[in-house]
């Protein structure tokens, strides 16, 4: 029931704030404070009766959905889900409480859109069956679209459709795959199922060296969805467009969660379905990785707009990702797993701390201004701090993670390791260049407009970055504090990647897991039965 | 022998009941010295004659029967069918009486003609004979052609009617021209003895195919399928928008099923030139309507190509239904499809019907300008009904496509899927271009005008629905799934 708890709370939340007479701004947003906190304590008592020494699902729910066609609702979590979902409920109090005054219209609809957006997020990282992780997956476009599109800034509209439908073309073809792999398990098993766990038995034929064979069309088909979700060059056109549109709230949600939904789609479906396809093809999402990140550090270097500076960088840390998990290898897929993480934390922050500035100057252009340092110091402190975990100073969060999956490339080789580096470098550039010009040197228009003079950030923006700040070097001293929980499945992923199959982990939800027929095997044991 | 007589008419009484109660509110203007009665009991009694039907058809279920020396059948397709088009038709009834076009001194005639076309229809969905399914397609056009010219102001509104009926004889000219080549091949026009020579007939005897090419170019007039689309936008927009909202659901519906009959047959399996040409019609179907849907900015007319791109897709599911292994899982889909896009095309043209404020006007995309905060309900439900026709999980229209796809692809047909695919994603363009105007614009909305509680009770119900079915669409299907397995 947790699970089930944690995925629908939200939705039940947003029927409820939906029913809150929409004069009431005030008792909406302390409602849905209040609310995003419940769901966020739901998920640290994931956290807490979490069992870390599995790599088997937990906390498993099963309930037949379409039985006709084996389609079923089918929760479970993992060392790889865990993380992502926590996440999830930790940052959607955060971007509530840092939209407090920067949304003043039609805040109802915000909020209620906030809460069905972290439903479908949640569900997606949750979902066990391929249905309806594609309902989730699908579903979480419609408030994201709204949010861009109601909210958002002059060119809202075409960036809010071009989101839509660049996203939708990617999962439709997901979805052909799903009812592909359903009809090929139904072939040789003879029951329809769309479970995961079935999924994952199916041997699909591989040829490699041709394109026209099932398993590699299958997995192209799922890697365009996530590449363009993730996204990776060349089908990343779309974020800039909407994250210089979005409000602040939708630009950290999509940064901080909504991407993720794409690299935990490669570390769940595509890597452990496709085994033989990924690694055959893995060269060119390393390849197409690489050039994300040196492209879009080179790209972020020249916009004149800290946000698109910002969208950009995200481009290039998501390239990270792809690379450490097509590393193929424990430390980079834990530098994946871990850059997730950092990546939602240190953006979703510079996006935030992007947004407190705009809300203050209505101006997003670097050449406007400059000495900010001076006007605004605990700003300047809190975004210098932020920028050294963007470019992975050590001792903040982005250096373990870009470290582990620099350990994973050099691993590889040695020519792709060297590329990766150079994103480093340039990294630290963009960013470092930006903050030059914006906090530091001769006042700029902006800085030294007497008629509207700057004011620091208040108690709420303190408060809405504390929690962040403190990740960001939580996660950066203590990374076992976080990876030890999701060592387990990595490893698991890594090691048995061949032959990959998870098991239904029944002592930690005793009862939650009955009815399903999945034999129970620890992963201790599979693992050295592969062996 | 009068004992089978009286039994085949027993199976038939639902038309029979359908029939009398049609004639009613016209018997009573007649007596009333043509004074229009009350049009709450005309509504009354149209609802009363639907029940009753409905009634005598659940209370017939359940029977694998024929009548009439076979040429009318009575099985799960039957009764399935018939219970949406009488639900289609209720609706139908309940959005012209709100409406401005079909309000007014005629609504016994309009009762009368809608009842009529719905028992066309229903001898459409029982046939089991190409003269019986000529006799019902006539039925339920002739009805139709006068229904589309009932907006007495309105000249779009006869342009309409007469382009529809010109081009509709010609069709039926065509389909009986079929007919006649099928009988002279095969000798016989029942359908389980065509089905059955079909597996010879089809790649020996061209007459044979000429005939059936002939039938199938009439059925896709019906059901605007390319080539013979054309006419869909025009009369779709000329029409008054509650018959344009029965015409787009019921007739697909009903024309839907006479022609899955015909495919019911394992012959079909190795006419691969006959099946190329269906899929590529579909394709373009889809194509067309989506493409061209894109272009409009009259919001009717959208909707009107739009339907043209569901019959595509819902061509998707009678190939894979006609010259697959599995019928019964095509048939499935196809019906099952029927069914949700049914739903969701009735509450968004009840959402046109509401923003018409006369007889002749048209609802551009912009009267829907900010409408949401004005209507937060509504605005809610036409977001809802849009994103089931763009095919959005997880909602009714998600399904029906799933189920669509899935049969296709359970066939290997992923060329034609893909297309579907593609389709989609094409068509998710313009169904968002309302909702952009509803909520995305800060102008000032439009008021809503007249009598509309009927009209808002269907979007706001339909909307619901299709939510609701959406989360459990497993017993929908299974009820469709036991239905076509009834048959066979």
């Amino acid at each position: 029931m947790l699970l089930t708890a944690v995925t629908f709370l939200p939705l039940v939340f947003a029927l409820l704030i939906a029913c809150v007479p929409s004069q009431q701004t005030r008792m909406i947003r302390v409602a849905s404070l209040v609310f995003s906190l419940i769901v966020f304590a739901v998920s640290v008592v994931l956290v807490a009766r979490f069992d870390r020494s599995t790599a088997a699902l937990q906390f498993a729910e099963r309930l037949p959905w379409v039985p006709e066609l084996g389609i079923s609702y089918f929760l479970g979590l993992d060392g790889i889900s865990l993380w992502l979902v926590v996440l999830t409920t930790f940052l959607t109090p955060v971007i509530i409480l840092g939209s407090w005054e920067s949304i003043s219209t039609k805040v109802k609809g915000f909020h209620a859109s906030l809460l069905i957006l972290e439903t479908a997020m949640i569900g997606s990282f949750l979902a066990m069956d391929a249905i309806l992780f594609y309902v989730f997956f699908e579903l979480s476009l419609v408030p994201m679209y709204f949010m861009v599109g109601i909210w958002g800034g002059t060119r809202r509209v075409y960036a809010t459709l071009k989101f839509f439908i660049y996203t939708m073309l990617g999962s439709l073809m997901m979805l052909l795959a799903i009812i592909y792999l359903m009809y090929a398990h139904h072939d040789t098993v003879g029951l329809f199922s769309a479970s995961l766990l079935d999924f994952y038995k199916l041997q699909i034929p591989f040829v490699a060296g041709t394109f026209l064979n099932p398993q590699t069309l299958l997995f192209f088909a799922f890697a365009l969805a996530f590449a363009i979700k993730v996204p990776m060059f060349p089908l990343h056109t779309w974020l800039p467009d909407a994250h210089v549109e979005a409000p602040t709230p939708g630009s950290v949600i999509l940064a901080g969660v909504m991407l993720k939904m794409g690299t935990y789609g490669f570390m769940r479906f595509v890597i452990p379905l496709f085994p033989e396809a990924a690694g055959y093809w893995a060269w060119l999402f390393i390849f197409l990785g690489l050039v994300g990140i040196v492209y879009g550090a080179l790209v972020a270097m020249v916009q004149p707009d800290i946000k698109k500076l910002v969208a950009y960088s995200s481009v290039s840390h998501m390239g990270y990702i792809i690379v450490g998990l097509f590393a193929m290898n424990v430390y980079g897929a834990t530098g994946g797993l871990y850059q997730m993480l950092n990546h939602g934390v240190s953006t979703g922050a510079l996006f935030l701390l992007v947004g407190m500035i705009y809300e203050r100057t209505h101006s997003r252009e670097i050449v406007k201004y400059g000495g900010l340092a001076k006007a605004l110091p605990i700003f300047t402190i809190l975004f210098l701090i932020v920028t050294m975990s963007s470019i992975a100073v050590p001792m903040t969060n982005g250096f373990v993670g870009e470290f582990l999956i620099l350990l994973g490339t050099f691993e590889v080789s040695r020519v792709y390791g060297v590329v990766a580096v150079t994103g480093v470098v340039l990294g630290a550039a963009y960013m470092l260049w930006m903050v030059k010009r914006v906090f530091f040197g001769p006042a700029g228009e902006l800085v030294k407009d007497d008629h509207h003079p700057l004011v620091d950030l208040n108690l709420r923006e303190i408060v809405v970055m504390a929690p962040l700040i403190v990740l960001v070097f939580w996660m950066g001293l203590f990374p076992n504090h976080f990876l030890d929980y999701s060592k387990a499945s990595i490893e698991h992923l890594i090691q048995t990647r061949d032959a990959y199959q998870l098991t239904i982990h029944t002592s930690a939800a005793p009862g939650a897991a009955s009815g399903v027929t999945s034999e129970v095997v620890s992963a201790a044991e599979t693992a050295e039965a592969r062996k | 022998m009068n004992m089978q007589l009286l039994q085949d008419v027993v199976l038939v009484s639902p038309l029979i009941a359908l029939f009398a109660m049609s004639l009613l509110p016209v018997m009573m203007k007649v007596f009333q010295g043509n004074r229009e009665p009350n049009p709450y009991v005309t509504l009354f009694i149209g609802f009363i004659g639907l029940s009753l039907a409905t009634g005598l058809t659940a209370a017939l279920s359940g029977a694998d029967k024929t009548a009439f020396s076979g040429a009318i059948v009575f099985d799960g397709i039957t009764a399935w069918m018939s219970y949406l088009v009488y639900l289609i038709t209720a609706v139908a009834l309940m959005l012209s009486f709100d409406h401005v076009a079909t309000r007014g001194r005629q609504f016994a005639e309009f009762v009368f003609l809608m009842l009529s076309s719905v028992l066309g229809m229903i001898i459409l969905i029982m046939s089991n004979d190409l003269i019986v399914t000529f006799i019902g397609i006539e039925t339920m056009s002739l009805c139709l052609y006068i229904l589309c010219a009932m907006s007495k102001e309105d000249v779009l509104s006869k342009e309409a009617a007469f382009k529809y009926f010109i081009l509709g004889s010609f069709a039926s000219a065509i389909f009986l021209y079929g007919i006649a080549f099928i009988y002279g091949t095969v000798g016989s026009t029942i359908f389980p003895d065509i089905l059955e020579s079909v597996g010879t007939l089809i790649s020996t005897n061209t007459l044979f195919v000429v005939g059936l090419a002939m039938v199938t170019l009439g059925f896709a007039f019906k059901v605007s399928v390319f080539p013979l689309h054309a006419w869909t936008p025009d009369v779709y927009h000329g029409a008054p928008t509650p018959v344009t909202a029965f015409m787009a659901t019921a007739v697909k519906a009903s024309t839907f099923v006479a022609f899955l009959r015909l495919f019911e047959s394992e012959g079909y399996g190795d006419a691969v030139q006959f099946q190329n040409v269906l899929q590529w019609l579909a394709v373009l179907t889809m194509l067309i309507g989506n493409v061209a849907a894109v272009m409009q900015d009259n919001f009717k007319r959208m909707l009107a190509y739009s339907s043209i791109a569901h019959s595509g897709y819902i061509m998707v599911g009678l190939i894979a239904a006609g010259f697959g292994n599995n019928f019964d899982a095509g048939a499935t889909s196809v019906i099952f499809y029927l069914f949700s896009y049914a739903l969701m095309t009735l509450g968004t043209f009840a959402v046109v019907a509401m923003f018409e404020k006369a007889e002749n006007s048209t609802v551009g995309m912009n009267e829907l300008k900010g409408m949401a905060n004005r209507y937060p309900l509504l605005s809610l439900s036409l977001t809802v009904l849009l994103l089931s026709l763009a095919g959005i999980p997880p909602t009714l229209g998600f399904f029906g496509k799933f189920y669509l796809f899935s049969a296709a692809i359970e066939q290997d047909m992923y060329w034609l899927v893909l297309w579907g695919v593609i389709n989609s994603v094409i068509s998710v363009y313009y169904y968002l271009r309302p909702i952009v105007m509803m909520y995305m614009s800060d102008d000032v909305p439009v008021e809503i005008v007249g009598t509309n509680g009927m009209t808002r009770l269907t979007v706001i119900f339909t909307a619901a629905l299709i939510v609701v079915l959406g989360l459990m669409s497993s017993p929908v299907l299974k009820a469709v799934q036991r239905s076509v397995t009834n048959l066979f």
